[in-house]
């Protein structure tokens, strides 16, 4: 074995610290069709753990969450508002309740009765005003995400293809849903806290200092206590979570992976193997999972025993003190309350702070895809009577710089042409529609539409005139009215019907329980593959354009409905230029020419019979289409 | 459920147990002050705080040992039940059949292992420490409330209806609209779904605006929906805490009558006596929340179970496969799904393959061909009729060996996030390099495996999306080629690739592999044309059988979808 090491084939001579190596997702075979990955998950595992992430850059991000505060500056101002004036109540009514005590040791009854109505007054502030900052909080953290939402949306929608293509769209979602939900949690559950903890915590100290500086002094030896402990103990959770966090992670997507690749698991009998590696992975899992929990759940005793211990020293000394005179009874039975308090804001607040961290980092991811410049936008001439001329000149591009796809590309159409692009797969014919639609710009050379170079014309202007019918079928969750009458809203039925009846689909949408008014539940998941190609093909026809591109529309459905989708092909075709690319060669042979595309160059250009007449590539595909697998 | 913490009992007893000691730790502390102040500082008594003092500190210090004791046996019990019972299902969704896995779906089979398990571990540590703690917390407090003073557990007794009341209330209110939540949440998670997929038709209807309207009316669904339920658990704590402080100003009015009308009460008690009530309180609260944690796992609970009370469906047989030479014969098979019983996809189907036999298999969408190859290698068993190997019912044969002997390529090809060897290696475990390199050539896969920078060596990124289709499927090809089985399977799997590919893959299967009997199921007549026989199947019936130009003859069926395919050229050719 070890002598095959040194002698190994090709494709294998790379060594194994390669594991990190990828296909790129721009590669040229995966084309700019391989953008339409079915919709990701989110990141496993994330914001299961309480893993603390770092954002990059805190301050800038920070800034720019403020500007969304600022716009819902109405609801900040009476938020903290409530927050001191809670945070006050709270922190006088321990001081309340000492003095009461302390007027019942000395028989003094009616200051009692005026400190039990100051004490009431006291919690009722506190109610009411908490009830005011949890609303408030609520509306605040709703408005905001509501705003984050929609401007992350509307990025999303203006995003190039080129920039859709090339990232995953899990990781697109995955700021959507957890990222935003995060920045969301936090708004309404951490910001009041910390507000009001750092308050507390400055007012407890100010009032105890206030009573009896001495024991508040000794008081302090367990807040510092208090604060080294979190920090050491945050430190070391930070760690293992983060390590359960990734591990977790982990299962999640082996879990994932397996089960929906079950099929080929048992095909290759391979059960064993995956449970044995499942089950390694969850073991580690466990294991790290013990340690984190127990860690995590050794915080509350420790901090209760500190706290305890607080407790303690303020009765002892409070005792010696008393006994001395120093203070009263109801002194030290506010210090003890005091004491509590002072503890448990300064726990939650170090908890606050991995939140924090983890929102801002969510922020920042949010923002960075935020930041991503929008689709090119340029152009200005109208088209208002296009006819439908289509020139490529001398274009070059390629999808990465090293790559060229497309090679000095030449092909001009004239108004109501059908042009058929075939090819093998990578051949570019893709690219072609990519460019057209300018979803992609040219490396070099023009692409022209009636003379005028697309990238003069307005963007919306020019797609407007361009209708496409893709090969995985685009339907939305919608009636399929709407469906239909996605590209011309403002259609009247009649159109509607009628733009059915063309493309072949009226049959089987007058067969839906509730015909046109049909809602598609999950995108149309319940329709067969050529129904859906039916509905797009519909769709193009009452967007009547005066350009149309049809990419592989019927790969892969049976032949008969195939038939049915071609029929109403031909006629969507009628007076329109056309842009055709099949894999199947009987779909293309009435286009007025076919241009016969081999490594992003037109290698035969002409129609049926000329070209087999050449025979040259297209004769070849043809062959290999009739003769079957002989070879 | 509990049968798998049954193993963990002794953890969970010591947790339980030592959760019991730390709550009676905190429970005497006030108490232990009550005794410092009424004793000690009234009394002048400087000794006697010291002494309950250094009492007070030990019983803290024990009481903390117990509490990080107590997570340790919790942990040790939840987390390792959690491990068994997620091995347990992970191994029973493997072994599930695919009758079952359809009926299940992947993604909520996926759920069920990841975060049903989760929920259901929780459920067990906070039954095992949250509620022993908040339960013991609870009446303890009320026993030494009343120890205090009986007046004042009456206070706690008057208070505790309310808290009930309000708990149960607002959670009643509440936990519906949670599902509400979950839904509108799905909903904007669809309309970017739809539009980031869609965003080439998107773009080219020029529907931006459209879209983001669309958009906005799902987000303002869910803002709305979110801040119903967050304004209802607003109500929550200040309600709560109504309760508390009347609760409190009850305790000093009645801690102040009782003194001034010279009873034994002391300060130090009412001092306590409102730590008490705050200690039972919180606890009724807790519990409160415990119980949605409760009704949340509760479903987890019966998803979890379903799964793993599916019966076994496709028992083994015992005989091996090691010698069969590949004769596939369907005798009269008939079967539906499960879920649609009256609805037979396969009716009554008869027909043989012989050793070494290339058949094609071509029909419409739904006719049944992916139906009727899936019972070759038993994913599924014919209901009735006999699907036999040389001879031989499948049932018979071990699933181990009959999978063995059969190498299926599914239509959708299926990869996993491991590098590109890795997964045809799949089809082999001990081949060697060369091996899989001849693999991946016949398959057509050797050259754009090789033009990458790594080659072999390429992780795949996980579900392949980093590959394209044609990509795919010539690996997933080259794991069943390097499988090297008596009987191959290819299930519309090279329709992604173009005709001159899908050809030049065809003729190296044959020369490499006489032998091996093939079974393909195709849309492309091309792709089949060149079979010993092609079956050609109408709604789960054998319409016709023969050779491509017995067929063209005989069977009308195949002549349309001919027709259909290459139009009159074919016969000008022919």
């Amino acid at each position: 074995m070890r002598d095959s090491m040194k002698n190994l084939p090709l494709g294998f001579e790379k060594g194994t610290d390669s594991t990190e190596a990828r296909f790129k997702a721009s590669s040229p075979q995966a084309g700019p069709g391989g953008g339409f990955r079915p919709g990701g998950r989110g990141g496993p595992g994330r914001g299961m753990g309480q893993a603390v992430e770092k954002a990059a850059n805190v301050k800038k991000t920070l800034f720019r969450l403020l500007h969304y505060f600022k716009a819902a500056k109405k609801l900040l101002i009476p938020l903290f508002l409530s927050v001191v004036l809670v945070t006050l109540a709270a922190l006088f009514a321990p001081n309340l309740q000492g003095d009461a005590i302390d007027h019942i040791d000395n028989h003094r009854w009616d200051d009692l009765i005026g400190c039990l109505i100051f004490l009431g007054i006291a919690y009722l502030v506190n109610i009411v005003f908490s009830l005011c900052q949890s609303l408030l909080a609520a509306n605040l953290s709703q408005f905001i995400v509501k705003r984050m939402r929609h401007d992350l949306f509307k990025k999303i929608d203006n995003l190039s293809i080129k920039y859709l293509d090339t990232h995953s769209n899990g990781d697109i979602m995955s700021r959507m849903t957890n990222d935003i939900e995060n920045v969301s949690n936090t708004i309404s559950h951490s910001l009041g806290s910390l507000v009001s903890g750092v308050l507390t915590v400055v007012g407890t100290v100010a009032i105890m200092f206030y009573h009896c500086w001495q024991l508040t002094l000794i008081t302090m030896f367990t807040v510092i206590l208090t604060i080294v402990v979190t920090k050491y103990m945050s430190g070391v959770m930070r760690k293992v979570y983060r390590k359960r966090s990734k591990m977790l992670g982990m299962l999640n997507g082996h879990s994932e992976e397996m089960i929906t690749g079950y099929r080929s698991i048992v095909a290759y009998c391979k059960e064993d193997d995956v449970i044995r590696e499942f089950n390694e992975t969850s073991d580690e899992l466990t294991k790290v999972s013990i340690t984190a929990e127990i860690l995590g759940g050794s915080m509350g005793p420790i901090m209760n025993c500190i706290s305890n211990i607080s407790f303690v020293i303020v009765a002892a000394f409070g005792g010696f003190f008393a006994f001395h005179n120093l203070i009263s009874i109801g002194t030290i039975s506010k210090f003890i309350i005091y004491a509590k308090q002072f503890s448990r804001p300064i726990n939650e607040i170090a908890q606050l702070y991995g939140t924090i961290q983890t929102a801002i980092a969510g922020a920042e991811r949010v923002f960075a895809l935020m930041d991503e410049p929008d689709e090119d936008n340029s152009g200005s001439v109208c088209m208002d009577r296009v006819k439908g001329e289509v020139e490529f000149k001398n274009v070059n591009f390629s999808y990465v710089p090293e790559k060229r796809v497309l090679h000095d590309f030449n092909l001009k159409v004239k108004p109501g042409q059908k042009i058929a692009l075939v090819g093998a797969t990578g051949s570019g014919k893709t690219t072609v529609v990519n460019l057209l639609m300018r979803f992609y710009p040219v490396d070099s050379g023009e692409i022209l539409v009636d003379g005028v170079n697309i990238w003069d014309i307005k963007r919306d202007e020019l797609r407007k005139n361009i209708a496409i019918v893709l090969q995985d079928t685009v339907l939305f969750s919608d009636t399929i009215e709407n469906n239909i009458k996605y590209a011309n809203p403002g259609a009247a039925d009649e159109e509607m019907i009628y733009a059915a009846e063309m493309s072949n689909s009226a049959y089987f949408i007058d067969h839906l329980p509730d015909g046109y008014k049909t809602y598609l539940a999950s995108a149309g998941a319940g329709l067969s593959q050529g129904q859906r190609q039916l509905l797009a093909i519909a769709r193009a026809v009452l967007a009547d354009p005066k350009i149309l591109i049809l990419d592989e529309a019927t790969s892969s459905v049976d032949t008969r409905t195939e038939k049915n989708i071609q029929d109403a092909m031909v006629k969507l075709m009628k007076n329109r230029t056309s842009l055709i690319i099949a894999h199947r060669l009987s779909t293309i042979r009435d286009a007025d020419r076919i241009v016969v595309m081999d490594h992003g160059r037109v290698v035969e250009i002409g129609n049926h019979e000329e070209l087999l007449s050449l025979k040259g590539r297209y004769f070849e595909l043809y062959n290999t289409q009739f003769s079957g697998n002989k070879t | 459920m509990l049968k798998y913490l049954k193993k963990y009992w002794f953890f969970c007893v010591l947790a339980a147990l030592l959760m019991v000691g730390e709550v009676s730790m905190d429970l005497l502390q006030p108490d232990l002050m009550a005794e410092i102040v009424d004793e000690g500082v009234l009394k002048s008594d400087v000794g006697l705080i010291v002494r309950v003092g250094i009492r007070m500190i030990l019983f803290v210090l024990l009481g903390g040992l117990f509490g990080v004791l107590c997570g340790v046996f919790a942990n040790l019990a939840a987390q390792q039940f959690g491990n068994d019972l997620r091995k347990e299902l992970f191994s029973k969704v493997m072994h599930l059949s695919f009758q079952q896995t359809d009926r299940f779906s992947t993604g909520s089979l996926v759920t069920r292992l990841t975060n049903d398990v989760t929920q259901v571990q929780h459920m067990v540590m906070m039954s095992v420490r949250g509620l022993v703690r908040n339960t013991v917390m609870f009446l303890g407090g009320i026993v030494m409330l009343y120890f205090q003073s009986p007046r004042f557990a009456l206070v706690a007794a008057c208070a505790f209806p309310f808290v009930i009341i309000f708990v149960t209330f607002f959670l009643r209110k509440a936990s519906p609209l949670f599902a509400v939540v979950q839904k509108k949440l799905d909903g904007v998670n669809h309309v970017m779904q739809e539009d980031v997929a869609g965003a080439r038709v998107v773009k080219a209807y020029v529907k931006e605006e459209h879209e983001l309207n669309r958009f906005d009316r799902a987000n303002e669904e869910l803002c709305s929906t979110n801040l119903r339920v967050q304004t209802i658990l607003a109500f929550m704590g200040p309600c709560m805490n109504i309760v508390l402080n009347t609760c409190v100003i009850l305790v000093i009015v009645l801690g102040g009558i009782s003194i001034k009308e010279g009873s034994e009460m002391k300060p130090g008690q009412i001092m306590a006596a409102i730590t008490y009530l705050a200690q039972i309180l919180h606890g009724v609260t807790f519990m409160a929340n415990i119980f949605q944690i409760f009704t949340r796992a509760k479903a987890s609970v019966d998803r979890i179970n379903e799964v793993l009370r599916c019966p076994v469906v496709i028992s083994d047989g015992k005989g091996e496969t090691e010698a069969i030479k590949g004769k596939v014969e369907f005798k009269n098979v008939s079967f539906a799904y499960p879920n649609s019983p009256s609805n037979l996809v396969l009716n009554d189907v008869s027909f043989t393959v012989n050793a070494g036999e290339t058949l094609g298999i071509i029909g419409a969408t739904g006719s049944g061909k992916s139906t009727l190859i899936n019972l070759i290698p038993r994913f599924y068993d014919a209901e009735k009729g006999q699907v036999l190997i040389d001879g031989i019912d499948v049932k018979e044969f071990t699933l181990n060996s009959l999978r063995g002997q059969v190498a299926v390529v599914l239509q959708k090809a299926e990869l996993y996030s491991r590098s590109v060897e890795a997964n045809i290696r799949w089809g082999d475990d001990k081949a060697d390099p060369w091996a899989i390199k001849s693999a991946a050539e016949i398959a057509q896969a050797d050259d754009f495996i090789c033009d990458t920078e790594f080659g072999y060596h390429t992780m795949v990124t996980e579900g392949g999306h980093s590959l394209s289709g044609g990509q795919k499927q010539r690996i997933s090809l080259s794991r069943a080629v390097l499988k090297n089985s008596k009987i191959m399977i290819l299930d519309d799997s090279t329709s992604a690739l173009d005709l001159k590919t899908e050809a030049a893959f065809f003729g190296a299967l044959n020369r490499n592999f006489p032998d091996t009997t093939k079974i393909i199921i195709a849309q492309r007549i091309a792709s089949i044309k060149n079979a010993d026989r092609i079956l050609v199947l109408e709604h789960g019936s054998v319409a016709s059988m023969g050779t491509h130009e017995e067929l063209m003859k005989a069977s009308d069926l195949y002549r349309e979808i001919y027709h259909s395919q290459l139009k009159e050229g074919g016969e000008g050719n022919a």
